[in-house]
């Protein structure tokens, strides 16, 4: 690996990685909430 | 390395790593198909193709996680180089691991009999500008494609064509890959099952990597800061006997590349720290019969003078090489591939 690829592989990885973490965390943060069993409704009523 | 052509360069270290890694496949995906089944049979054919879409799917996401932990982990314990010198069948095999379960995914739809449904999602232009909903296929698709790029540039004949260093960028688009691979996922199956274990495999995948290369990262910098050089540019390296014997030294030009100071009883020379090959760094491999030997594939050189022994043509860079005050001082200026510069020292 020369140096080049070394110095872009620094730059770009904390990039890389900060944009997939986020990706995943949104994805994970906005997903729809569990269906509720219709027990439950039944429960509720 | 060859004198003759072969399409592939079998050894019997690269036989015993395919056969572990085709079982280790093969182990997983039937186990993940069986206790499956198992747990909750399938009522008809599409959910049959269900699960091995999952199984297939989630066996190239571990593959990938191995094949990018593999470089970093190689530099933290050399123990990992096994794993590494023949990482290139590892990604091949994922890459059709990949293809299995993207055709898996059309006979999905074909068993259903709605194809055109599929058609359908990955042209509903207005779902491109949503976050959740964005067509996670496409992703997936874009990630297979590049792939079978890496998969089909793979080869030597490849890496010779384009270069190394070209080939090295080629190939780091692994990383991309492995990103959307991560986000296919996250906007996909895990927005329609609850399983836990989609996003525990996704985030102990994702940080596993990330923190491997951070790690080597830190180590690989503190080398990169490099020495300053002497009032006359040479660098010193240390004392002889600080050189482990049949082993090397890397020193690094400040904003240059890495130079490898090898010791071989008392022959002291320097090489460049960039395989022929594959631009492997050799400053991290031994003396073995008497050739500096890359640790990534084996290539060998004479320390004397860089060239590969007979009948191979390949040539590195070597570096002048002094004693001043009992130290080990190298020039940063390249001689021309090939020049003897070795010294000897009193033993």
């Amino acid at each position: 690996m020369r140096r080049a690829h070394r110095t872009a592989h620094r730059m770009l990885w904390p990039v890389l990685a900060l944009l997939v973490g986020l990706g995943l965390t949104m994805s994970l943060m906005m997903r729809a909430p569990p269906p509720v069993p219709p027990a439950a409704v039944e429960g509720q009523r | 390395m060859s004198v003759g052509f072969k399409a592939v360069q079998w050894s019997r270290e690269k036989v015993i790593y395919d056969g572990i890694l085709l079982a280790a496949v093969t182990l997983y995906i039937s186990a993940f198909i069986g206790i499956s089944h198992r747990i909750e049979p399938p009522k008809d054919l599409p959910a049959a193709i269900d699960v091995r879409i999952r199984a297939f799917g989630t066996c190239a996401f571990l593959m990938m996680t191995i094949i990018l932990s593999i470089g970093p982990l190689a530099r933290l314990n050399p123990w990992f180089r096994k794993l590494l010198f023949n990482r290139r069948h590892f990604g091949v095999l994922t890459f059709f691991i990949a293809l299995a379960h993207a055709w898996l995914m059309i006979e999905w739809y074909q068993a259903q009999g709605n194809l055109p449904n599929l058609l359908a999602e990955l042209t509903t232009w207005a779902d491109y500008g949503k976050f959740i909903g964005f067509p996670f296929k496409v992703i997936g698709i874009a990630a297979l494609l590049l792939l079978f790029l890496l998969a089909a540039t793979s080869h030597d004949f490849w890496l010779s064509f384009l270069s190394p260093p070209v080939w090295k960028w080629l190939h780091m688009t692994i990383y991309a890959a492995y990103g959307l691979v991560v986000l296919h996922v996250a906007l996909g199956i895990m927005q329609y099952d609850r399983n836990p274990t989609i996003p525990l495999m996704l985030a102990a995948g994702f940080t596993v990597v990330t923190v491997l290369h951070l790690i080597a990262a830190r180590r690989e910098r503190a080398i990169d800061r490099g020495k300053p050089e002497g009032s006359d540019g040479w660098i010193a390296a240390g004392a002889p006997g600080a050189i482990p014997d049949k082993g090397a030294l890397i020193v690094s030009v400040p904003g240059g590349e890495r130079i490898a100071v090898f010791r071989d009883g008392t022959e002291i020379g320097a090489l460049s720290n960039l395989c022929s090959h594959q631009n492997g760094p050799i400053g991290e491999g031994r003396i073995i019969d008497g050739c500096v030997t890359c640790p990534w594939h084996g290539w060998q050189y004479r320390l004397s003078d860089g060239c590969a022994p007979p009948p191979f043509i390949e040539k590195l860079a070597t570096y002048p090489v002094r004693i001043r005050n009992g130290v080990v001082e190298v020039s940063p200026h390249a001689l021309p591939p090939g020049t003897p510069a070795s010294i000897h020292v009193p033993s």
